[in-house]
């Protein structure tokens, strides 16, 4: 790595930022430890091995973080160049939307739109293709859970499924 | 003469015509998920450890260990063929088996990487049916001590072995084991990071934080990149290696069958570390290691014996000692405790059906794949050309049913999202998932084993290392804690150092 990708102390210095997050990490797992009772060496408590591995947590965060310092470390723009970015969130905010209407709408009419979605947006399948499969799919699987395995599918507040 | 009768025992509980069916459906989609890039024997094994509840437990784990040994024969396939490997101990097998494809000899390099995993696959089940009673009678005797110190060192090695940096892979296992902690404590019952819900009471399941991290996370990061495949498109004639071609893997798969079994009995190694190995080996030992790269059956037979035999290897240290050694063994630990059974010392001798019974069917299940590999070559060549954007859409929905059908819980399926984005940055940022899944499985064991060591030691942390099988695995771990730091060994980590995670 060198040039622009591989920074010292820059803002968009990637390992400066996941060890920063590590580091949030541990001492939120030290706080939680903490409250949980440590106990003594004798009988540890509840607490004791979350504290000690939030300890753990906070040292290899720093580590990373000194590396990040005094090594630098790639950007976050050259994490994803040359990649086609946008499809990844496309995914996930289809499987967030997915995650919110799976609930109330139920399996079927949830999973029927994730799928269309998904084989149109990221690599266009044809709709005489996305259609059926998106349709069949979802249908065949929910109807071979239920019949066969005996096992429920959520069916949303229209009882669907 | 009681392995004999062990065995003719196992072989009837394997030949059972339900047994022999979850056997087969097990290699089956072994070979189809070793075969298809993108879905690995992981998400696959996650997916299925919901079915496994309507059989018996027999069924149940013949059928899930089927579907790990089956993808590493599947997986060479893919390799060969494609240049993609379909899991992550086929990748070296790309490097000359997809380059005997390209000069016409696609036939001889499947052929011999078919032969080679059954050959390997075949000793490494003898080796275990004669190492594991032996080693369950040891195990007897280990206390608490000696299973916080094994487990220890499984995830030190586990670090060791993980690609990139081993701050992070050791970052990573703390936060496995923190989430494993999630729950009630097992000795106070007093709810541990629940923030109050009451899904979080019994902590996070296995299945949504696997297939998050493995599946959900793989799709996105394959969704980055319009994924490019150069199928050898020629009919395939010939599977059957010629006289010269078995004269120049012979060594290679013994050597390979060896190396992989042993490789894959230690914490942490496994099927990925063992073709690595085996390829590194072979390309020393050969007179011509020019050719290593431009199509040396030696580098096709040497790796794929090595991953089968690591693979049935890696059975040693769950089915004796409890302990999962990689996070394929830590699912089927998933497997056995959803059926109320804990593997370990006392298994053999309070279950030898279950034991004996799984041992023969890999037996089976070998000799299944053999059919499977070879004159069914045609059909899964076929199943390559399935376009990735009409297969992720089905993966997705199908990793979505199987969460759910674990625990039939919606709460589940939103773990399994939140996961698979995290897994997502993380493997972008450069953290590796495998450490912290194993850390996850290992996590509340490692917890309990250490508690009640420092409650019977009355607080004496000399326990750790007074007991000596305690303190070998506390020193070798310290060892490979430290080795990064030296140059030399730094270099060596970083020669064998792997992506476990496909």
């Amino acid at each position: 790595m060198s040039g622009d990708s591989n920074v010292k102390v820059r803002l968009d210095n990637s390992e400066l930022w996941s060890g920063l997050i590590g580091l949030g990490l541990g001492i939120f797992v030290i706080r939680s430890g903490l409250k949980l009772k440590l106990g003594t060496i004798h009988d540890p408590g509840p607490g004791f091995v979350l504290f000690y591995t939030g300890i753990l947590i906070c040292a290899f965060a720093a580590t990373i973080m000194v590396a990040a310092i005094t090594e630098g470390g790639p950007t976050f723009g050259s994490r994803w160049k040359d990649t086609r970015w946008a499809k990844p969130v496309i995914v996930i905010a289809c499987l967030t939307g997915f995650a919110i209407a799976l609930d109330p709408l139920g399996f079927l009419l949830a999973a029927i739109p994730l799928t269309l979605l998904l084989m149109r947006l990221i690599d266009p399948v044809r709709w005489s293709l996305a259609v059926p499969i998106s349709i069949l799919v979802p249908v065949g699987m929910w109807w071979l859970l239920k019949q066969a395995l005996g096992i429920q599918l959520p069916s949303g507040m229209f009882g669907i499924g | 003469m009681d392995t004999l009768v062990n065995v003719a025992h196992g072989f009837g509980v394997a030949l059972a015509p339900i047994n022999l069916l979850y056997c087969f459906i097990g290699v089956f989609i072994g070979t189809l998920v070793g075969v298809l890039p993108g879905i690995g024997p992981i998400s696959a094994m996650s997916l299925l450890l919901p079915v496994t509840l309507s059989g018996t437990p027999e069924s149940g784990i013949i059928m899930m260990a089927g579907i790990y040994y089956g993808s590493m024969y599947g997986g060479s396939t893919t390799s060969i063929l494609v240049n993609i490997p379909g899991e992550a101990a086929s990748v070296v097998t790309c490097i000359d088996g997809h380059q005997m494809a390209k000069q016409g000899r696609a036939g001889p390099a499947l052929g011999i990487a078919a032969f080679g995993s059954f050959i390997a696959g075949t000793f490494s089940l003898v080796a275990l049916m004669l190492v594991a009673p032996k080693l369950a009678s040891v195990a007897i005797v280990f206390g608490p001590a000696e299973y916080f110190s094994l487990m220890a060192l499984g995830l030190v090695v586990l670090t060791f072995l993980t690609q990139g940096s081993m701050a992070k892979a050791l970052l990573m296992a703390c936060i496995g084991v923190v989430l494993g902690l999630i729950g009630l404590d097992s000795i106070t019952a007093q709810p541990r990071l629940t923030f109050g819900r009451i899904e979080l009471m019994d902590g996070i399941g296995l299945v949504p934080v696997v297939m998050g991290l493995f599946g959900v996370a793989e799709v996105l990061l394959n969704t980055e990149q319009a994924i490019k495949r150069d199928i050898i498109n020629a009919k395939i004639t010939r599977l059957l290696p010629n006289k010269e071609d078995w004269k120049a893997s012979a060594g290679p798969v013994g050597r390979g069958t060896i190396l992989g079994f042993f490789l894959g009995i230690l914490p942490g190694g496994g099927a990925v570390v063992a073709s690595f190995a085996s390829y590194a080996l072979e390309k020393r030992l050969s007179a011509t290691p020019e050719r290593f790269g431009h199509g040396a059956i030696e580098g096709v037979a040497g790796p794929e014996a090595a991953n089968n035999a690591a693979a049935g290897g890696a059975f040693i240290p769950l089915m004796t000692l409890g302990i999962p050694p990689n996070v394929v063994m830590a699912l089927l630990l998933g497997a056995f405790v959803v059926h109320g059974l804990q593997p370990g010392p006392l298994m053999i001798t309070q279950n030898p059906g279950l034991f004996w019974g799984i041992v023969a069917s890999m037996y089976i299940g070998n000799l299944m794949l053999l059919v499977l590999n070879l004159p069914m070559i045609g059909m899964w060549v076929q199943l390559l050309k399935l376009p990735y954007n009409i297969l992720f859409p089905l993966i997705i929905l199908f990793t979505i049913i199987g969460v759910y059908c674990s625990g039939n819980n919606v709460f589940d399926v939103y773990v399994m999202i939140a996961f698979g984005i995290i897994g997502y940055f993380m493997r972008k940022l450069g953290y590796e998932p495998a450490p912290l899944v194993l850390a996850f499985v290992l996590g509340p064991m490692l917890e309990n084993n250490l508690r009640k060591s420092l409650i019977l030691s009355q607080g004496d942390l000399g326990t750790f290392v007074t007991r000596p099988i305690s303190a070998v695995c506390l020193a070798l771990a310290l060892v490979l804690l430290i080795g990064p730091l030296l140059p030399t060994l730094r270099r060596k980590r970083e020669l064998v150092a792997l992506d476990e995670g496909a």
